[in-house]
């Protein structure tokens, strides 16, 4: 008695907002260097230099090395999550094995 | 009436809440005594973006979409006119109640909701924020859709610029990895609400943003914690409208026709949960009058308040997200939101608002075609060669669901891998540049250095489970510390573009 619409009613979807080009795009090393660096010597880039679809562009790519600073440190976190799991595993592991031992 | 000035026209009553971006008064118009709301909203940024929003609100006209009458400018403030919704947002009245909703609820505000964003969707607007606090009640009953400071709407010159706005937890796949979305994207959404309302908060609700954004993408669709308390129907309206894969999705018309919005009772159903709510909103305010007058009986009133609410609870309570440890430092409101003129806006949305923002470059795309033009093949986006790659792994046995350890959702290693190599194929394709990792400032140590976990077997039960529980609030600050470089190396840019955009206006 279920009806799931499921694949019926599908019709390709005419709207789409474009994914990101910049996602495709190579980062230039200098703009990953500045990103790293420190701020100390950041006045010396002369960014009025540069017309602003370029601008755009490396402040796309700024987002986009932000994010991928953003990914390590959770992915980091994530295996140091993953690794204390497992050592206090092994703490109720044994705690349980003792008590097997012990027969209480 | 435009160039009188707005308090001239209204009464602003009272106050009904706060949000990201401004404050929502109620308010009455003078002339004709209609009750209304009214958003003020700072305006220090680009007020064409606001204006052409502002339009697009002022087009649509549904009795499922907040009617928007008009605005005002005071002082540095937009002043937002829209209907009044005396019921206030659903996620209100399960904070109010702090209750959770029965299915039979759900199913008449997920149709009157779905009956909105068909109405968008036919009309080519994505809404992008849907959530139960964007979902308004009236008095009757009958739920609207609200907050289209966030909704575009598509159009040749729209597509140019891709803005990518939501809140991370309702936010669908294919809109966190920036492949392209569409209106389906609502869909997804309007799936994650569900699970809201039936449970208090959305899947992910109690982890870290920042890792929730991370887990959308690679883990399967979330769903029911207590499968066995809901009716086969409605997990099954949840799980179509939680198709990863975009193009399988169901769309706002078919879901429609589903039988758990088939058998949707009306709205006069929700009438006993609205009284409720407005009552225990009546004994706040009252005891809120009460606490100034005399500031003597504030710390009862309070302990009171909350026993009367266990009181009425049934056996559904609701954990609010705001209690949970995880999201406390800084709300959630982890990543950079950025308005397109390039100011930088701290969200202070409970769970947080994520705010992208990436202009498309035309020329990357016409490459993108030309490039596959000579292959001999048609275009197709990115991210159907994802759903194909997943769809391959799926019936090799390799994409299968991994349980739940004990903290809740992890990511395994072939999880972590996969993620780790579909982000690289979307993020940066052509380089994984070996920068050499900097450390990232003095004044803060790490709790470990690197990969190595070793020196973990040293340590006692008490010295890891303390880790553990300071776990979120050190990656937090890293966060924290790498958001504050983002945001200082881009002002810069952000500084320069707005200054060459002033001069050629100005020519
Ligand atoms: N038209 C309205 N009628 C009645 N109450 C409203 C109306 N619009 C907003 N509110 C109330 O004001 C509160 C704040 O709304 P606002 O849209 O500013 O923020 P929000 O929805 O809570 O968060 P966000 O800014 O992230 O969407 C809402 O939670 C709701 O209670
Ligand atoms: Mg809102």
């Amino acid at each position: 008695y279920l009806s799931p619409p499921r694949h019926i009613h599908y019709q390709p979807h005419s709207v789409l907002v474009p994914a990101s080009p910049y996602l495709l795009e190579e980062i230039p090393h200098w703009l990953t260097v500045y990103f790293q660096a420190s701020a100390d010597l950041d006045y010396k880039l002369r960014w009025d230099m540069f017309r602003v679809n370029e601008l755009d562009c490396y402040n796309a790519m700024l987002t986009r090395l932000y994010k991928q600073e953003l990914e390590k440190i959770v992915m980091r976190y994530e295996s140091y999550r993953a690794a204390l799991l497992v050592e206090m595993e092994k703490f109720r592991d044994n705690q349980n094995n003792t008590r097997a031992v012990t027969g209480k | 009436s435009l160039t009188r000035q707005p308090e001239e026209v209204f009464d602003i009553i009272c106050k009904l809440g706060e949000g990201s971006y401004g404050s929502v008064y109620k308010a009455l118009h003078k002339e004709s005594g209609q009750v209304l709301a009214i958003k003020q909203v700072p305006v220090d940024t680009d007020l064409q973006e606001i204006i052409k929003e502002i339009s697009i609100m002022q087009q649509c006209d549904s009795p499922y979409v907040v009617k928007y009458y008009g605005s005002y400018f005071k002082n540095t403030d937009l002043w937002i006119v829209m209907e009044y919704c005396g019921a206030g947002s659903v996620s209100d009245i399960m904070r109010l109640r702090k209750k959770t909703l029965t299915e039979e609820e759900i199913a008449t505000i997920v149709s009157d909701t779905l009956k909105g964003l068909e109405y968008l969707h036919l009309r080519r607007k994505i809404h992008r924020d849907i959530k139960a606090g964007n979902i308004l009640l009236n008095s009757e009953g009958h739920a609207k859709l609200a907050d289209f400071g966030v909704a575009g709407q598509l159009t040749d010159t729209m597509s140019k610029r891709n803005t990518v706005i939501g809140t991370p937890f309702w936010m669908a796949p294919e809109v966190i990895q920036e492949i392209g979305y569409d209106c389906v994207a609502d869909i997804w959404s309007l799936g994650i609400t569900a699970l809201e309302m039936a449970e208090g908060k959305p899947p992910y609700g109690d982890i870290h943003p920042m890792r929730a954004i991370f887990m959308i993408p690679t883990k399967p669709p979330p769903s029911f914690r207590e499968p066995d308390k809901w009716s086969p129907e409605f997990i099954d309206f949840v799980s179509v409208c939680l198709i990863k894969n975009p193009k399988e999705r169901a769309t706002a018309s078919s879901l429609l026709q589903h039988i758990f919005i088939r058998n949707a009772k009306p709205s006069t159903i929700l009438s006993q949960m609205i009284a409720e709510a407005h009552e225990i909103r009546e004994i706040q305010s009252f005891r809120n009058l009460a606490q100034t007058n005399a500031p003597a009986v504030k710390q009862n009133a309070n302990e009171e308040s909350d026993d009367d609410v266990v009181g009425m609870n049934q056996n559904q309570t609701l954990i609010q997200c705001k209690d949970e440890g995880t999201l406390v430092p800084n709300k959630g409101g982890t990543l950079v939101p950025i308005s397109q003129s390039g100011t930088f806006v701290e969200l202070q949305s409970e769970l947080g608002t994520m705010v992208i923002n990436s202009d498309v470059d035309e020329q990357t795309m016409k490459r993108h075609d030309t490039g596959s033009d000579q292959v001999g093949k048609k275009y197709r986006p990115l991210f159907l060669d994802h759903f194909d790659k997943k769809e391959a792994e799926v019936k090799q046995g390799n994409g299968v669901a991994t349980p739940a350890t004990l903290d809740g959702p992890e990511m395994n290693l072939e999880e972590q891998q996969r993620f780790q190599s579909h982000f690289h194929l979307q993020m940066s394709p052509v380089q994984p540049l070996q920068m050499v990792q900097q450390e990232n400032s003095p004044n803060f140590q790490r709790p470990f250095t690197d990969v190595d976990f070793e020196f973990l077997k040293f340590l006692s039960y008490e010295e890891l489970h303390q880790r553990m529980a300071t776990l979120d609030a050190e990656m937090e600050r890293e966060i924290e510390e790498l958001r504050r470089r983002y945001q200082t190396k881009r002002q810069p840019i952000l500084d320069a573009m707005d200054t060459k955009r002033k001069r050629q206006q100005n020519f």
